[in-house]
């Protein structure tokens, strides 16, 4: 599960949001603390659904939070 | 505070103590059989673990861990010992049944034991996150992979015992009482989830580096 071709603004977007917490977005869409860690470091590819729950948690679409970094 | 730092260590200490009584078999140490009283310590050690687990502070847990490579590991050091202890008095299953075979109540009770101790202690950790989201894709898909490989173990553990079973000459067979035999299937299952309960906490380690 090292490295994933796809990369993610998820860092950049919770501290746009007033500095949300990992765990606040975590709750925000169903995942464990872990799950966001993991995803911010670019060793986790989230399913199609996760993807858009974390872009509707930062009320943006998909593309603006995921991007296919090959 | 250096209660609390020697806590950890202690318990491994004793839980490692406990472990050795409970392989040490049928000796007797001041009157008392060995194994019960390393199956004791070991439950003991367990409710200090869990008043431990208790009183540890919100968030301290759940540092960088998920609650279930927690679980995992909690699983593979219990089915480990479980494991370690079936296979060292594995001989005691010899006899023709369970009625010839007395030592083996012994076993199934300390077996029995070990398991009500990892289900209570598996049992407070999951309160500890209670009202919070503890299992979600990634960990399903970790549980899938590790799946794998507890289901490969197992067919090797079947298959080697086919193996022994078919290829053997039956002067040699002599050991493999229909109980006997059934004991070993029991093993190979808990092979099975020992290599699983590993690969999960294993692939939750490898995904935290």
């Amino acid at each position: 599960m090292t490295g994933t071709p796809i990369t993610n603004e998820i860092r950049r977007l919770r501290f746009e949001h007033g500095e949300m917490t990992q765990q606040a977005l975590a709750e925000a869409c169903q995942v464990t603390r872990q799950t966001i860690i993991a995803l911010e470091a670019g060793r986790y590819a989230p399913s199609l659904e996760l993807a858009f729950r974390i872009a509707r948690a930062f009320g943006v679409g998909v593309e603006d939070v995921f991007r296919w970094a090959a | 505070m250096v209660l609390r730092r020697w806590r950890g260590p202690g318990l491994l200490l004793l839980a490692g103590a406990a472990l050795w009584m409970l392989l040490a078999g049928h000796g007797t140490l001041l009157g008392m059989d060995v194994g019960v009283l390393g199956s004791a310590l070991l439950v003991g050690t367990a409710w200090v673990a869990l008043y431990a687990v208790s009183t540890t502070p919100d968030g301290v847990l759940d540092q960088g861990i998920a609650p279930g490579e927690w679980q995992a590991w909690v699983g593979t050091v219990f089915m480990c010992m479980a494991t370690l202890y079936f296979v060292g008095n594995l001989h005691v299953f010899q006899g023709a049944s369970i009625s010839g075979a007395p030592h083996a109540r012994v076993i199934v009770r300390n077996l029995m034991m070990l398991l009500i101790a990892w289900t209570v202690l598996s049992r407070v950790l999951a309160s500890r996150w209670r009202g919070r989201v503890q299992t979600d894709e990634r960990d399903r898909d970790i549980e899938a992979r590790a799946a794998g490989w507890g289901r490969g173990a197992l067919v090797v553990c079947v298959i080697t015992l086919a193996v022994t079973l078919g290829l053997s000459p039956a002067d040699r067979l002599e050991w493999a009482t229909h109980f006997m035999i059934g004991n070993l299937m029991i093993l190979a299952l808990m092979c099975g989830w020992l290599v699983e309960y590993a690969a999960t906490a294993l692939l939750y380690w490898r995904d935290r580096r």
